[in-house]
């Protein structure tokens, strides 16, 4: 907090605050609680919110902002979180290399355990219904100046304990954890001081802080968003993501140093298993939801040889043992004798499944109306929520706090209100139509491969096959997996 | 009410200026032979309402800019070219400041505390003048400007920021923000050069004054020995008529009409003329960036447009 204190010009300085609280408690000596003022409140303290805070603390230009982080878990423990090297959490997301870019850049990315950081090098994708395959890989000479990596995997829990580590390297931060946002308010005109537009985040015990700038980094269900009233339209894929951390027969047909991510497109959706260190891989698999709840309730065994059969065994095969109530291991080593293919062109077999990594999630698509209000801006899935087919979820959050952290630096040194939304204007423009497009190109793809018969099938070979043949545009689909394709957007 | 002058035929209104030579621009005379040539047609009602105490302002112009009060801060309101520009105005003092060996830092002068002193002349309801006390490298801003209705709005929307409302780095007294209702001939200068402003800025004024010769004469004097006077206005040319006359503010309506006399426009080479002349030489060469608003896409800096429409200049006092 020394920083912050001694830094002069700050927009609210701490000496500022305090002149201002005795101000206002002399104005209203018989009303208790007065917000404290801060430049930036962020609800929500998941990779998106954390990543906007250490942008804003590392950047010499915004670094004088008072910031209050608000989050309702306990940040000391996501902060120490601690796994032995052969144990991995289930929540995944894949990184591309221009999020790690931006990671780096602020300072954070030095604080992830970076042995538990997995780059993979290859995608295979491909059609379940019809065998049409599509092999991602650097053709010569086609490969990003950047490396050949596509993306990394990596535990969610790894980033944000990695980026709290580094907000408290930074320092200046007010965190209040384990703490409930209970209602969010606008504030009072005083003599001095006329609060009527900023708004004021009411904490559980009493505690209030006024906004001049209140970033709704809150989830899927962001009460942030509510508060500004800002639509969040989409709907339900009426399916579930099934994630579980599964140990491989072996490191991966490349070895070590070319891992592989694979996704089969199922007609009940893409099955995905993607590298982790070592013989570990992490699997999200969307499907009914009646298929997500069976394969939650099966045995090690009968789980495990599910998720082999999914990325070998036909749709059809794969429909009748999700009928059975267990047994499926017996079932699967029968049916598999009968099933031709590439052993080389699935992933190895798996051969466990880490204890109390079954788990799943509702799929959904939503999209803010817009990401910004006076004195309101949402980023990650307050803004928008993606179908994780493409892995980009996460990463969009990190272009949207890239983005946010950038609007916000031009606005201070051009000593403009960061609040204002004349201020934050630039933020939409730059964000809004890119994640437009992403977002869609998700849903129809997810869409696309939920047909299982019919005239849309066959076609959609025809588009594997042909991609797989056409060198560029190729290389044009794995820039875009790999963020480097942006500007395309 | 617009000024009578809106509606002679722009021949008649060009042949005003015109004849003139370009060394001799029509603003550039003392008031007195200035009335006598413009004021039968321009200010029929106001003209002798001007007393030496207020040779600048202009009564219908402060009227229309009463008028447009309650939308100054509406960022989709008529002032939103306005607002959109003002991060270049920054952009180009920052510019001024770093051009100079001797920046104003670095020459005597008596502040107390570090920072840049501010005095923002015509200030209306503050876009510039908050923006200016917000900025870390400021120590203090003062803004001054006619209208009592603007300066209202002016210090109603400050109240909503706590960094304007408050004091300086804490101390007693001295606020980062201060609105005067004065004009520049009643504002008392303070008689130690070195006590004056590092950056005095004009923004958008001097095509709305009488007599912008014995106006910026008088801004002049504000400005401490190794200052700058920054200010921004419109080329007085056929292209600035069509786009903020014609287009801004008869067709597109962007800006209110009667915003604009086009007749009030000075050239960027007048202003070099005038500086040139003034104070024996006590004055730098301007510095000079042309703008131009691209409707949706905000302003954008373009090398060369000082001649044809708006552009800032910034002129550093040397001794």
């Amino acid at each position: 907090m020394d920083v912050v204190i001694r830094r002069r010009g700050a927009f609210v300085c701490r000496s500022c605050t305090q002149i201002l609280q005795r101000q206002l408690r002399r104005a209203y000596s018989s009303t208790a609680a007065q917000p404290d003022v801060y430049d930036v409140v962020c609800v929500g303290g998941g990779p998106a919110g954390l990543s906007l805070l250490t942008a804003l603390r590392a950047n010499p230009v915004t670094a004088h902002l008072r910031i209050a982080l608000v989050e309702a878990q306990d940040l000391a423990k996501i902060k120490s979180w601690n796994l032995p090297q052969n144990r991995f959490s289930n929540r995944c997301s894949s990184l591309t290399p221009s999020s790690v870019q931006f990671l780096d850049g602020i300072g954070a990315w030095k604080h992830l355990e970076r042995d538990r950081v997995q780059a993979y090098q290859e995608m295979q994708v491909w059609d379940g219904v019809t065998g049409a395959r599509i092999e991602f890989d650097w053709a010569p000479g086609s490969a990003p100046t950047t490396g050949t990596t596509i993306a990394y995997m990596n535990e969610n829990l790894n980033l944000t304990s990695g980026l709290l580590k580094r907000i408290d390297e930074l320092g200046g931060v007010s965190v209040f954890d384990k703490a409930r946002v209970e209602s969010i308010a606008y504030g009072e005109e005083t003599e001095e001081l006329d609060l009527r537009e900023w708004p004021v985040v009411h904490l559980s015990g009493g505690k209030q802080l006024a906004a001049r700038l209140l970033v709704g980094a809150d989830g899927a269900n962001s009460p942030v968003r509510s508060f500004a009233g800002i639509e969040a339209r989409g709907w339900d894929y009426n399916r579930h993501g099934v994630v579980a951390t599964l140990e491989m027969e072996g490191e991966g047909w490349g070895g070590e140093q070319a891992k592989i991510a694979y996704q089969r497109f199922l007609p009940t959706g893409p099955v995905a298993m993607l590298p982790l260190p070592g013989n570990y891989s992490t699997l999200v698999w969307s499907t009914t939801p009646s298929n997500a709840s069976l394969l939650k309730s099966l045995s090690t065994k009968d789980f495990i040889a599910m998720v082999n059969a999914a990325f070998r065994l036909s749709p059809t095969d794969l429909q009748y043992m999700h009928t059975q109530d267990s047994g499926q291991a017996d079932e699967y080593s029968w049916r598999l004798e009968h099933t031709p293919f590439d052993n080389r062109a699935v992933p190895q077999t798996v051969v466990g499944v880490q204890e109390g990594t079954v788990a799943s999630f509702p799929l959904k698509l939503r999209h803010a109306d817009t990401y910004i209000a006076e004195r309101i801006a949402l980023v990650g899935d307050a803004a928008h929520t993606i179908h994780p087919l493409a892995g980009q979820g996460l990463n969009q959050g990190q272009g949207d706090v890239q983005s946010l952290a950038k609007t916000i630096e031009y606005a201070v040194s051009h000593g403009q209100d960061i609040g204002v939304t004349m201020s934050l204007e630039p933020y939409v423009s730059e964000r809004y139509a890119a994640n437009h497009l992403l977002l869609g190109v998700c849903d129809k793809l997810h869409k696309l491969y939920s047909v299982g018969r019919g005239p849309l099938v066959p076609l959609r070979s025809v588009g594997l096959n042909a991609v797989n043949a056409l060198g560029p545009l190729k290389t044009f689909f794995m820039n875009q997996a790999a963020g480097n394709g942006i500007k395309v957007f | 009410m617009r000024p009578p002058l809106r509606r002679v035929p722009v021949a008649l209104r060009t042949a005003r200026v015109i004849p003139h030579s370009p060394t001799a621009a029509p603003w550039l005379q003392p008031p007195s032979q200035r009335l006598s040539t413009t004021t039968s047609i321009r200010h029929t009602s106001s003209s002798t309402s001007h007393s030496p105490a207020s040779a600048s302002v202009n009564e219908t112009e402060i009227s229309h800019f009463s008028a447009l009060a309650s939308s100054w801060w509406d960022p989709h309101g008529p002032s939103r070219p306005l607002h959109l520009m003002n991060p270049l105005r920054h952009d180009f003092i920052q510019s001024c400041l770093a051009s100079s060996p001797s920046s104003p830092s670095s020459v005597p002068h008596n502040n107390t505390t570090d920072g840049l002193r501010y005095l923002d002349v015509g200030c209306g309801g503050g876009i510039f003048a908050e923006s200016a006390a917000r900025l870390p490298s400021t120590a203090s801003v003062t803004a001054i400007d006619p209208s009592p209705i603007i300066l209202a709005v002016a210090r109603a929307h400050a109240k909503r920021d706590p960094a304007l409302v408050a004091t300086r780095g804490g101390q007693e007294g001295k606020k980062s923000l201060t609105y005067l209702s004065e004009t520049i001939e009643s504002l008392p200068l303070p008689p130690n050069p070195v006590d004056r402003f590092d950056v005095v800025s004009v923004f958008e004024v001097v095509e709305h004054v009488d007599y912008p010769a014995a106006f910026l004469d008088r801004v002049g004097e504000f400005v401490r020995p190794g200052g700058w006077l920054v200010l921004s206005t419109i080329a007085r040319t056929w292209t600035s008529w069509l786009t903020t006359n014609l287009v801004a503010e008869d067709l597109l309506g962007v800006v209110p009409k009667g915003t604009h006399d086009w007749h009030k426009y000075i050239n960027e080479d007048e202003l070099r003329a005038y500086f040139a002349a003034k104070d024996g030489g006590r004055w730098g060469v301007p510095r000079v960036m042309g703008v131009v608003y691209v409707p949706g896409l905000g302003w954008k800096e373009v090398k060369g447009s000082e001649k044809v429409g708006n552009y800032f200049l910034g002129v550093q006092r040397i001794g």
